[in-house]
């Protein structure tokens, strides 16, 4: 699989039924059931997990990585998405989860909530020195940022150019820590642990990045069990721990993961947050028209309610969303980034994207402009000969799509149940 | 647009007052001029006029309709409406100039940038209208045209 084609889920065949949940559950429209399977297209997908969600029968999986392959590296970094403290119920603390993690095996382990302050901070630096286009659209979701390369292209220019929190986590790392330890750059491990499908995608294959920062990204569904017994085991150590507190973290970053929380720190600037990918492709739908322009920031975050509704959470989210909320409570407004640091890096260009996010290319119904105004009209009128029933029985998400993948040679009107063979022969005759 | 040429036609019926739909005829065109390979900022252009002049339709007349006309050349969105016209064109073309009522005003429309908007993403814009019967609106936008300023 080339770089570029690189996607974190995938049908796990042996499992699969053909039904059609998967089917009508796909934003982008990219799922087809051919030969009784669920069949994902490449060209489509942006790796948003609606299909892993909706799936009754545990067939659709995520690539993340591994812990075992984190044997590869002699030392080993956790950078835990600030999703993972709202996944455990009882009163533990982060602090506790992040000593927990060094239990199980990892080195060192990093909190988030700091950058994604940092990040906050110079995201405003950026609106202030840019007061066009509006509005700006954050990065921090890679999906957000692959719906817009493939389904709103002209708005490539719009997301905002600075690094989400986990890639610049990563890269402050990758600077001091090899120094610090002694250990070669490659010798050590970086890994995110995240709720999110996506995560594998832009790490593989970058798109505002020559190379991520980071090594992997473990799915916190999979690490979940032994956190739990690292947690279990411990009690002692972590009353000892709650009196020497060493991690200080951030109030305006530790609601990052829930929608809104990326531009709730804003002192200068005006924000909207979407969340959920059928509302943020109805308002990127808007702001291509032109609207929002009074917007200097669009928060999109295509999981429901943010990271928190990430499908490799293990807690339900409503739980998640109020545990993070006492945290972000508890930390109130407390700053713990200085922001001459934050300038300082903003201005090395050391938070910057590495080149813009560019469109990929779309797919018309023909490349020659008046073969495709002839199949867009031919694929109009084998709509009008579907019932519209929607059903997924052809193996289409529905009629119109169908109708496109006939015109594209992908299909036959013979696919359809409730075409008759004698009005299916009747396809000579619309056909021009 | 020549009449040999191969023309992509398709109508779509608007209503008076529907702002529900706000936006819909407007994704739709989009998605056929993606579908029909034209170029983003191209595409873009006719959104953005379409999404405008189908407001009009919504803010102010009683019915309308959206014609789409896709040529290999260029795109023709021809929006005719039912409705209370534009008294003076010239002045509803001017940046600002909004005869909108306090309740659009307060949904966030009525900027008084429709009708320029327009203009400034379309390479033609005729503009027939008739008090007390309905507004015309022709629009031309040109496969890699700049609109004018």
């Amino acid at each position: 699989m080339s770089a570029k084609n690189f996607h974190s889920i995938h049908i796990t065949k042996d499992n699969c039924v053909g039904c059609v949940h998967c089917l009508g559950a796909c934003p982008t429209r990219a799922i087809r059931i051919r030969d009784g399977r669920a069949v994902i297209s490449d060209e489509l997908c942006i790796d948003c997990g609606e299909c892993l969600r909706v799936c009754p029968y545990d067939a659709v999986h995520s690539h993340t990585t591994s812990f075992a392959a984190l044997d590869a590296f002699d030392y080993k970094v956790a950078i835990p998405s600030t999703v993972l403290y709202g996944q455990f119920g009882g009163g533990i603390l982060p602090t506790e989860i992040l000593s927990a993690l060094r239990r199980i095996g990892f080195d060192e382990v990093y909190d988030l909530s700091s950058i994604c302050e940092l990040n906050c901070a110079a995201t405003e630096e950026y609106l202030a020195e840019h007061p066009r286009p509006r509005p700006f659209i954050t990065s921090t979701c890679p999906v957000v940022v692959r719906i817009i390369q493939r389904r709103y292209p002209s708005l490539c220019g719009q997301i905002l150019p600075i690094e989400p929190p986990r890639e610049i986590a990563a890269k402050i790392l990758r600077t001091i820590l090899p120094k610090a330890l002694g250990i070669p750059a490659e010798r050590i491990g970086i890994i995110h642990l995240t709720p999110c499908s996506a995560k594998m995608v832009s790490i593989n294959s970058p798109a505002t990045l020559n190379k991520s920062y980071l090594d992997g990204a473990i799915s916190i569904r999979d690490i979940f069990p032994q956190i739990v017994s690292a947690l279990r085991k411990s009690e002692e150590d972590a009353l000892m721990g709650h009196l020497f507190p060493e991690t200080q973290f951030s109030g305006i970053g530790m609601g990052w993961s829930l929608s809104g929380g990326e531009t709730r720190g804003f002192k200068h600037h005006k924000a909207v947050a979407v969340s959920g990918v059928r509302d943020t492709m109805r308002v990127l739908d808007q702001v291509e028209a032109g609207l929002l322009q009074d917007i200097d920031v669009l928060e999109c975050t295509v999981c429901p309610d943010g990271c928190v509704g990430g499908p490799l959470e293990v807690e339900n989210r409503f739980l998640a969303k109020s545990r993070i909320l006492q945290l972000v409570a508890a930390a109130g407004e407390r700053a713990v980034v200085d922001p001459k640091d934050v300038s300082r890096l903003y201005h090395r260009n050391f938070l910057s994207f590495d080149h813009p996010a560019t469109p990929v290319e779309s797919n018309p119904l023909d490349r020659d402009p008046a073969k495709a105004i002839r199949k867009a009209a031919r694929r109009d009128r084998i709509f009008a000969m579907l019932p519209k029933k929607d059903c997924g029985v052809c193996g289409a998400p529905d009629c119109r799509t169908l109708a496109d993948d006939i015109v594209r040679g992908r299909a036959r009107l013979g696919d359809c149940p409730f075409v008759k063979p004698a009005k299916a022969t009747t396809r000579k005759k619309e056909k021009r | 647009m020549a009449a040999a040429e191969a023309v992509f036609h398709q109508d779509f019926p608007l209503k008076g007052g529907d702002f529900a739909k706000a936006g819909v005829v407007a994704v739709r065109i989009k998605e056929l001029l993606k579908d029909l390979g034209l170029d983003a900022m191209t595409v873009r252009r006719a959104a953005i006029a379409a999404y405008e002049a189908e407001m009009n339709v919504i803010m102010y007349a009683w019915e309308g309709r959206v014609d789409l006309a896709v040529s290999p050349e260029e795109v023709h969105i021809t929006v005719d409406d039912h409705g209370p016209g534009i008294s003076d064109v010239e002045l509803a073309m001017t940046e600002g100039y909004s005869t909108a009522t306090p309740e659009m005003r307060e949904m966030g429309f009525g900027a008084g940038m429709g009708l320029p908007n327009i203009k400034k993403n379309s390479d033609i814009l005729h503009i027939d209208s008739r008090a007390g019967k309905g507004t015309r609106l022709k629009i031309v936008i040109r496969r890699n045209g700049h609109g004018q300023s």
